[in-house]
């Protein structure tokens, strides 16, 4: 593994880490945040009209 | 996420339901880094209406429609979040339910699924996603074999913890033993 991947996957664990420590309070404001965004993605006509052509 | 527990709080001290955790991603994000989800997967005591073994959460529909809570193919809308109630389905459900941690989201009351028992629940389930689940509760560490070994054997699960070793960790016991 390069040196950068290593730094890469160092960053997400530390990165996973910290949100794992939130309060459950403050992750469940991710949640609903992580929620609306993927109902925007999923309504998005953007979204759609890739699909009509696939 | 409050709004929707409070709702369901008023709901226990009515006395349509009895005790409730909650389990699913919501429950796992309770341990874990948060995980999208669309859905709160809400399991639920209900009160024996007219001795009939069978559960039924119409008294849940009704109480909730009637006061203008949508329902939407499984799921209960209620403030903004899509509410599945799950009565236990088997024994290992009905455990969770009992031993489940009080906890509270922005001063609302609730309960959570231990770590335990939401991946002996996940190891059941079996799905690709379950598997996934289980792998990030046994990278967090956050998992004590002492709980969830005892789980695992009461529930006849112990076999299939071997297989999920083998087929993705390290050797037939996932915490690694075998291999020390």
């Amino acid at each position: 593994m390069s040196e950068w991947m290593r730094k890469v996957l160092e960053s997400k664990r530390a990165t996973r880490q910290r949100l794992r420590e939130l309060s459950f309070s403050e992750k469940v404001k991710l949640l609903e945040k992580l929620r609306d965004r993927t109902l925007g993605i999923a309504q998005s006509p953007l979204r759609k009209d890739r699909r009509i052509k696939v | 996420m409050k709004a929707t527990l409070e709702v369901i709080n008023r709901m226990q001290a009515d006395g349509v339901i009895g005790k409730y955790a909650i389990g699913g991603a919501v429950g796992a994000t309770f341990y874990l880094d948060p995980l999208a989800t669309l859905d709160i997967d809400i399991f639920v005591s209900l009160k024996d209406r007219q001795g009939s073994p069978l559960a039924t959460l119409t008294p849940i529909y009704d109480y909730l429609t009637s006061r203008g809570y949508k329902s939407e193919k499984e799921y209960l809308v209620i403030a903004g979040w899509l509410v599945q109630f799950l009565p236990p389905s088997d024994a290992l459900d009905e455990e969770a339910l009992q031993q489940a941690v009080e906890t509270e989201v922005e001063g609302a009351h609730t309960r959570v699924f231990t770590a335990e028992h939401l991946v002996a629940i996940a190891l059941r389930t079996a799905r690709a996603k379950d598997f996934a689940r289980i792998l990030q509760f046994v990278e967090a560490g956050v998992l004590d074999s002492s709980k969830l070994d005892p789980i695992l054997k009461r529930h006849g699960l112990l076999e299939k913890w071997e297989q999920f070793g083998v087929k993705f960790l390290r050797g037939p016991d996932p915490w690694g033993r075998d291999n020390l």
